[in-house]
This record gives structure tokens, C-alpha cells and sequence, in this order.
């Protein structure tokens, strides 16, 4: 498929195709209706569906148009030259608005350990806000605003976040810049974790514990985009910060999958800072490569590199040494018939960890110096044709170890039954750091951007983890 | 009822002032007020009359007691006697109610709050002054302790010392005329030296080595930290954490946290006794404060509930914590110490019902081993105490009450929640989550917690008998049968 001339960043192709795709509505309707029509042959739904796309191209490439020649009429924008509160006198007017996007996602699950039923817990887990502003054809911000768990409050577990919050300079053609608090460009969901862009409630524990999704940290990037349907980006950003390791947790950091993927044990979720307040004493450097030059197909790798604030040693000590966190990963999608095929591996390394875990013996929590996870996801994204709905199956298969090396001391992972938090009685096993887990469910979409989940996820060391997951996500 | 003497420091039961005054240099290593030690250079001048203050014996009505009478600087500045509580008062034969804690380090401890729901910090054990200054001052007035009867009377003696000049020249001649702010004085004093004073808060153990990579711990020492460290076997460092916190550079091993952990009742400590008398004299103690609000039911006429009294916040401390009489939930709560040093403070806890290290582990790993408080659903008796429990009532029998120390209606209040406290087995049943040798393991490696280790000369590393294998089997025992 032919890419648009002028490469645009992600958020910006959401925002632009959500400002051009309107021409395309009537065609889009149609598809919808062909959809509800009794059901047709596969061919014939094939052949709707490159006619709608054909539609929704050629009215993106007459907006394309009538944009360049808008650029062409009007004087170079200046981007330091623009005043500060033109925003807000823009967005006063009609032309302000046209300016404006406003966007947003989130998602609700029940989740339902099997073997545990009593910590069966509903959350809504996240509601995201976007709001974005078109400064000129060049200059664009960006920026979501997530509610974690449904009550953010100082005595709730709830959050408010700002997740993203970034500005994008066209340079070239084919090259922009990024500055602000941005998604990291690892792996296939990080940059893509809206609900209805994944399979399972759940988002995968490869890009949950391995690579921290949702990742993001504060700095620049450049991006760059081929016409061959080639993408670069390098990147210079705030890192990890290990000050605040915890050698000492009284109590397991999770006692079941959800607190698992919730509580921020895994090491990059323990250590990345978010921008809050972060430690910048050490930049880290990114490079992510990827690939879309084939119809269906992405591949790509990227990789992180940077000092981490080091454990603080008593003052009399030398100091600990550079403690260097190394990420990388690479990543592949396919999708082709309706054939959804999805693989990521990544793998972190945090280095000179030894003697701060030398000084902590007993700890079910050193450092490691070594931790990673894959999985190999299929989906059949056609699925079963049920009218207007659409039903995706999939399964996937992922194993993840949150240290599969550790320099100094391995860790002390209590045995038998342990306290797993302070209440009388509340007795239970240390988890493992490691799984092999199997996920075998559904995406049905209601709409393209509201999806019900159903899915089940078996744990092989962990067994108690075991679920059954029910979820709603939605994104517009 | 008889209370030994043999625990408490020996020139203390002599009747006669003179040979009291004799012995008590060597006694806890009061040095009397005759030759006050020679100002430290490094000492700021409010620190160096804090250090002439902090030795003065002076200041007492009897003229034999100083801070360092109970605090001794050879003993991490905690009592070096091994009684449980100190004797003080006119003619030093009234027995206080607390064992004399250690003031190394106790300049890092915040002042009292509430953080994450959980009370930190204050200053006594039970948390009830509000500054090192508040807490420095007290004895001074207290009967059972300096025993003047007011800061009037303080300031008297106090007008007589050599350096009241240099506290004048510090605070202003209104001290001469202004009892209260001449005790205040005091207080700050102390504190500062306290503060200042490098024996304070050395920070020169052997553990300091280690983790500074001057010193390697031998085997036993390095699994002693691994065990102290390990939230399934000792889970010490829960509450007296090996990681260096908010509160200081070094690892302090407190959290100025408060915990209720049932202790055993000391039977020693004479205000327990159902008549208190002097274990010096035989006289009837007539100031024990009795609790008004005791719940129904409770077996004793006293107990010390740490925040929910007898001891209220000073009226004088307007910044101290509010009064936690009736917080049911604190009562029989203390505040963490800190362990650097422990091996030198014994006896232990509050009221210094243990007299070894190895004891206070054993009862922490076999605590709930004889009762069901709902972690325990297969009670038996405790493997690691004579008799079965370390419980005991008046008699020395076994006590048919749990936590003894605690009225029943405060059972509740008892941490049961963490290691060690015994969780079930894997297989089901209990058992200590230490063994005998990973006891002692653990305990050679509180012994590294001992100030003084000098890299280049490890062979001079002084440490008391029980971290050189040399302490008496069973002293808390020896220590109770002494006392019928």
C-alpha cells in the first residue's frame, strides 16, 4: 500500500484520519449496511471492503490536496514566533475548534482467579482523555490524561496520570521531531493499547513486565519515515531510576495475575519514573527500527540504553558503579485473510548490580541482571460473522521471567505458606518470578471501536493465578 | 514478696550515699560530678554543657544519678547494670518502671506522627515527648528518677555548677530567675550533645564495614543477615530495616514504628509485684500509677500499656502527641528501637524480661507456637522454652494467660499478622520459622551490629560474651527463679 506522502506521527494519523475520514462516513455506512445484509459469500465482502478502503483513500488524498494547497497559499508558520495563548484564542473560533481533537479510550473487566474465587475483583480499570491542538500544519500537541481504577483520591489505589503530553515539528517531509513526555517505540502494544487494539482483557505480560507498557518518558525524538515503508526513530529521554528498590518486601508484591501485571514488581515497571519528578541525571537513548513496506506485515526491534539512578550505598562506601538498564526487543505482526499473527521477544539487562545485592542478602528481591518474555499470539481477526458484530478468537502463548539471571545473591523466596499481608490468617505462597502462560479467547466488536472481551488464562508454575477474564473496552 | 537484687546493679542496694558514690563509676560507668569529662572540641558550646550536663550527678536530690548513670556509654549508652529498670529517686532505692533504652542514634528518630496510618516516632519508648529536648528534661523531675520536686528546684543546683556560666552566656541571664526556661535549657543542652556528640551515633560496626567493602562477615554472620533479611524466616528487618530509610545516610535498623508483640510480663520489675516494695529496702512503693480505666477482667492491678499509659504527655509539651489512653488498639504498643548495638543493651524489651539475645529470638520464633490467636490452629508446647512457654505466672508456673503483660480485653492489639510469628506449616501444624543454629546465626550477625570495629585491627573488636559464645544458657529463667 502506498504511504502518504507526507509521513505523519501516530497521533497525528489518528487525528488527521478522524478530521478527513468524514467524506468517507457515507462510504463506511455502506460497508455497514452491506455487513447487516443477509450474509454474503466471502468474496463479495472482500471485493465491499476495497471499495470502502478505495473511498476513504481517495477522500484522504483530496483533503491531502486541499491541504498542500492551503500550505502553499499561506506564509511559513512559525513555530517560536507563535504566541502562547494563540491556542486559546483559536480555539474562540470556529477555525480554533477545527484545531482542536479531542479523543479518548477505556475499559472495564471482571477477573476471576479460579482457584480463588474470593479475589475476584471488577475495576474500570482506566479512563483515558486526549486532547489535541493543530497549531499549523506543522506543529501539533498531543496529550491523554488517564483515571486509574475508577477513584483517585488519597486514600484510593487510584490515579491520576498524565500519560502523554508531547509536541511534534514536521521538519521535513519525511522527518519530524518530538519533544515533551511520550510513548517509548517498543514492541507492537505500547504505543497502541487501547482496548480494542489488543487481544484478551488483559494486556499481554511480555509487554507489561519485560518492556513496562504503557511506557512512556520525557525527552526528544526524531522520527523519520521511508517511502519504502521504512520507520526510524532515536530518541534521547529521562530513564530508569533504581534509588527506590524495594529489598524488602515483607509481603509478596502480588498474590494473583492481576496484582501481578498491577503492582509494579516486574523491574523496568519498579524503575521507569514517568516524568514525575524524575531523576535526570543520567539520559537514556533510544533506536527503534520498523518495517510496514509489505501489505499486512510489520517487523521491527528497537532498543533502550542508559545509566539508572543506582541503589544509594552507605557514605562511606565506594560507589555501586554504573548501574547500565539495557532493553531490547523485537517484534512482528502479520495479518493477511483475516489471519492475525503477532510475536515479540524482549529482553532487559541491568548491569553492576552485584554489590548492592551482595550487601542484601536474604532478599526475595535482589536486582536481577537478566529478565525477559515472548509470546506468539494468533487471531483470526474476520472472525464469525454475526451481522453487523465481529468476532475475533485468538490464543496466545507468552512466557515471562522477571530474573532469569541475578549477579551477587539469587533470590530468598520464602517456602510453604507466608503471610501475604498483615491481616490474621491471611496465609498463602511467595509467587515465582517466572510463568509459561497460555490465553485463549475473544475480541467481539460491537463496533470498530467498542469491543467485549472474553478470555481464560491458565498459569503453568504460578497455578493459582488461573483465570477467567471478562472485559469491556472502547475507544473514539 | 521477694524481688532479686541480683540483676540490678550492685552498688545500688548499698545503703550507705558515700559508697554508693564510691561504686557508681564503675557502675554503668556514671562518671559523678566531680570531674566532668573535658569538653570535646567538636562539640558546639550548647553541646559541650549538654556533655557537663549529661554526667552531672549533681543535679539529682540524691547527688548519685545522671543520664549516664542508666545510660552508659560502654553500653551504646543504655544501663550496664542488666536490671530490667534503673533505681533512682532521694536515696536511689526506687525502682523506675521501663528498662533503660539505648540512646545511640536516638537523635534519628522523628518526632511523633501518624504516617500511612501507622503511628512513628516520639520520644520515650512510649513516644509521648515530642523532641529529644522534651524527653532530656524530665528526669530531672521525676520522683522515681532525679527527683526534684520542681524545675525550681533544679535551677537551685543548678545555679552551683561550674558551667552555668557558660549556659547563662548561652540563653541570657533570665535564666538565673526563670526555672522553667533554665530546665528547657537543660533539655536542649543534652539534647545537642546527644545530637553532636560522635559516641552518639558512631556508625563503626562491623556491618557498617561490611557494607562500606572494608570488612567481609564470616559464613555465619553474612546467613544471620540473609535470615533477618528473609521475610519467611526472621522478617526482622519489617520492622528494623537492614536498608537505610528516610531517616538517615545509614541504615538505622528501626522504623520507629509501634508494635503490639506481647511480651512476657516481667515478674521482676517491682511495680508488677501485687505489692510493690523497694528491691533495695523492702519499703511499700506507693507511686506506682495505677490505670483507672483498666477493662473489666483485667488479672493485674498494673500494667504498662506503652501509649495508653500509665505515662501521659507531658502537660509542659505542647507539641506532644495527644493522649492514647483510650486507643485501644495502641495499648501495650511500644515503639521500635533501634538494634545497632543490641548485643551491649540487654535486658530486653521494655521491661527487660529477656536477658540474652538469643532468648528474645527464641520467644519471637516460638511466640504463638502454645496458643491459637487464629494463626495457629494446632497449638503445642514451645520447643525452645522450658517448660513449654515463656509465660509465667507470679509463681513462675506456667501462666494460663496469653500475652500476660496485657489485660485479655488487649489480646486483640497483638501482632499476629507477620513473620515470625509463627505462620502454619506447609504440611500443616507449626514450627519455629527458626532453627537452634540458625539462631545463633542470627545473632552472630546482631552482634556485628556492635559499634567499635576497626578495619585494620578486626582482632580488637570488642563484643559482650553472648556474641563469643561464652552467655549463660537460659538467663531469662535463671533470672525469673531468682526472683521467687
Amino acid at each position: 500500500m502506498k504511504r502518504p506522502s507526507v509521513p505523519v506521527t501516530r497521533q497525528r494519523a489518528r487525528h488527521l484520519a478522524r478530521a478527513l475520514l468524514a467524506p468517507a462516513a457515507l462510504g463506511f455506512a455502506v460497508s455497514a449496511l452491506a455487513a447487516a445484509t443477509p450474509p454474503a459469500s466471502s468474496e463479495q465482502r472482500l471485493e465491499q471492503r476495497v471499495e470502502d478502503l478505495a473511498e476513504q483513500l481517495d477522500a484522504l488524498k483530496a483533503e491531502l490536496a486541499r491541504l498542500q494547497a492551503e500550505r502553499a497559499l499561506a506564509p511559513p508558520a512559525s513555530v517560536a514566533a507563535a504566541p502562547a495563548a494563540a491556542p486559546v484564542a483559536a480555539g474562540t473560533s470556529a477555525a480554533g475548534f477545527e484545531k482542536l481533537s479531542l479523543w479518548g479510550y477505556g475499559e472495564a473487566y471482571l477477573t476471576h482467579p479460579t482457584h480463588v474465587s474470593g479475589e475476584s475483583q471488577a475495576d474500570l480499570a482506566r479512563a483515558v482523555f486526549g486532547i489535541g491542538y493543530q497549531f499549523d500544519d506543522r506543529t501539533s500537541f498531543n496529550s491523554e490524561y488517564e483515571i486509574e481504577h475508577a477513584v483517585a483520591s488519597s486514600g484510593d489505589v487510584g490515579e491520576m496520570e498524565v500519560e502523554q503530553f508531547f509536541l511534534d515539528h514536521q521538519l521535513t517531509p519525511w522527518g519530524s521531531v518530538r519533544a515533551g513526555l511520550f510513548l517509548m517505540p517498543f514492541g507492537l502494544l505500547n504505543e497502541h493499547h487501547e482496548p480494542t487494539n489488543f487481544y484478551g482483557v488483559q494486556r499481554n505480560f511480555v509487554e507489561t513486565l519485560i518492556l513496562p507498557s504503557t511506557w512512556r518518558e520525557g525527552g526528544f525524538e526524531f522520527n523519520a519515515h521511508g517511502v519504502s515503508g521504512l520507520s526510524v526513530s532515536l530518541g534521547l529521554t529521562t530513564g530508569m531510576n533504581l534509588a527506590g528498590w524495594d529489598y524488602a518486601p515483607e509481603f509478596p508484591p502480588y498474590r494473583n495475575a492481576l496484582e501481578l501485571e498491577n503492582n509494579g514488581a516486574a523491574p523496568l515497571q519498579a524503575s521507569h519514573q514517568e516524568l514525575s519528578l524524575a531523576n535526570a541525571q543520567h539520559p537514556s537513548g533510544h533506536l527503534a527500527i520498523n518495517y510496514t513496506g509489505l501489505p499486512g506485515l510489520k517487523v521491527g526491534g528497537a532498543l533502550f540504553s542508559g545509566n539508572a539512578v543506582e541503589v544509594p550505598s552507605a557514605p562511606n562506601a565506594p560507589p555501586t558503579g554504573t548501574m547500565r538498564v539495557t532493553l531490547w526487543e523485537g517484534h512482528a505482526r502479520w495479518q493477511m485473510s483475516g489471519v492475525d499473527l503477532s510475536a515479540v521477544y524482549a529482553h532487559g539487562a541491568i548491569g553492576n548490580t552485584a554489590g548492592s545485592n551482595l550487601a542484601n542478602p536474604g532478599s526475595p528481591n535482589p536486582i536481577p541482571s537478566a529478565f525477559y518474555g515472548y509470546y506468539l499470539q494468533a487471531a483470526y481477526a474476520d472472525g464469525l460473522n454475526l451481522g453487523r458484530y465481529r468476532l475475533a478468537p485468538f490464543v496466545r502463548y507468552e512466557y515471562y521471567n522477571l530474573g532469569s539471571s541475578y549477579a551477587g545473591a539469587a533470590p530468598a523466596i520464602p517456602a510453604g505458606s507466608v503471610p501475604l499481608s498483615a491481616t490474621p490468617g491471611d496465609y498463602g505462597l511467595w509467587p515465582k518470578g517466572q510463568d509459561r502462560v497460555w490465553t485463549l479467547g475473544a475480541n467481539f466488536y460491537v463496533t470498530p471501536n467498542v469491543v467485549l472481551k472474553l478470555d481464560y488464562q491458565t498459569f503453568d508454575v504460578n497455578r493459582d493465578f488461573t483465570r477467567f477474564d471478562l472485559g469491556l473496552g472502547l475507544a473514539f | 514478696m521477694g524481688v532479686s537484687l541480683d540483676g540490678i546493679c550492685r552498688s545500688a542496694r548499698l545503703p550507705a550515699r558515700v559508697a554508693l558514690a564510691a561504686i557508681l563509676a564503675g557502675c554503668g560507668g556514671a562518671s559523678g560530678s566531680r570531674e566532668p569529662p573535658p569538653l570535646a572540641r567538636t562539640l558546639s558550646p550548647l553541646a559541650a554543657v549538654g556533655e557537663f550536663l549529661f554526667h552531672d550527678t549533681a543535679l539529682s536530690v540524691s547527688g548519685q544519678q545522671s543520664c549516664a548513670t542508666c545510660h552508659d556509654k560502654a553500653h551504646a549508652f543504655a544501663a550496664a547494670d542488666g536490671a530490667p529498670v534503673p533505681l533512682g529517686g532521694p536515696l536511689m532505692n526506687l525502682p523506675g518502671f521501663r528498662n533503660a533504652p539505648s540512646l545511640a542514634y536516638a537523635s534519628f528518630t522523628p518526632g511523633f506522627d501518624v504516617i500511612d496510618g501507622a503511628p512513628t516516632g516520639g520520644f520515650f519508648r512510649d513516644g509521648r515527648a515530642s523532641s529529644l529536648a522534651r524527653q532530656a528534661r524530665l528526669p530531672f523531675v521525676t520522683p522515681f528518677e532525679m527527683a526534684n520536686a520542681d524545675a525550681a528546684a533544679v535551677l537551685a543546683r543548678l545555679r552551683a555548677r561550674p558551667y552555668f556560666g557558660d549556659l547563662e552566656a548561652i540563653y541570657g541571664a533570665d535564666i538565673q530567675s526563670d526555672p522553667d526556661q533554665a530546665l528547657a535549657a537543660i533539655g536542649e543542652a543534652i539534647a545537642a550533645y546527644e545530637r553532636e556528640g560522635p559516641a552518639f551515633h558512631p556508625f563503626s560496626s562491623k556491618f557498617d564495614a561490611f557494607t562500606a567493602g572494608t570488612a567481609t562477615l564470616t559464613p555465619t554472620e553474612l546467613k544471620g543477615l540473609a535470615l533477618f533479611n528473609n521475610p519467611g524466616k526472621g522478617n526482622c528487618t519489617a520492622c528494623h530495616p537492614s536498608q537505610r530509610q528516610e531517616f538517615a545516610d545509614y541504615a538505622l535498623f528501626t522504623d520507629f514504628s509501634f508494635d503490639t508483640i506481647g511480651v512476657p510480663r516481667n515478674w521482676a520489675i517491682a511495680a508488677n509485684a501485687p505489692v510493690p516494695r523497694s528491691p533495695v529496702d523492702g519499703s511499700l512503693l506507693t507511686y506506682t500509677p495505677l490505670e483507672p480505666t483498666l477493662p473489666a477482667g483485667s488479672a493485674y492491678a498494673y500494667y504498662d500499656l506503652g501509649p495508653c499509659g500509665p505515662f501521659a504527655p507531658a502537660a509542659s509539651d505542647p507539641a506532644a502527641r495527644v493522649d492514647l489512653a483510650h486507643l485501644s488498639t495502641m495499648c501495650g504498643a511500644f515503639k521500635v528501637p533501634t538494634l545497632r548495638n543490641v548485643a551491649l543493651t540487654a535486658p530486653y524489651f521494655h521491661n527487660g524480661v529477656f536477658a540474652t539475645l538469643r532468648e528474645v529470638v527464641r520467644w519471637y520464633v516460638t511466640r504463638d507456637i502454645a496458643v491459637n490467636q487464629g494463626n495457629n490452629p494446632d497449638p503445642q508446647l514451645n520447643p525452645y522454652a522450658p517448660g513449654g512457654t515463656f509465660y509465667l505466672a507470679a509463681d513462675g508456673s506456667a501462666d494460663a494467660l496469653l500475652y500476660n503483660d496485657l489485660p485479655l480485653a488487649f489480646d486483640a492489639a497483638v501482632n499476629i499478622g507477620e513473620v515470625p510469628y509463627t505462620p502454619p506449616a506447609k504440611d500443616g501444624g507449626q514450627s519455629p520459622t527458626l532453627t537452634s543454629d540458625e539462631i545463633d546465626a542470627l545473632v552472630a550477625f546482631l552482634c556485628t551490629l556492635t559499634d567499635g570495629f576497626d578495619p585494620d585491627h578486626p582482632e580488637a573488636y570488642a563484643l559482650p560474651a553472648e556474641c563469643t559464645g561464652r552467655a549463660a544458657g537460659s538467663a531469662f529463667h535463671a533470672a525469673i527463679a531468682r526472683a521467687h
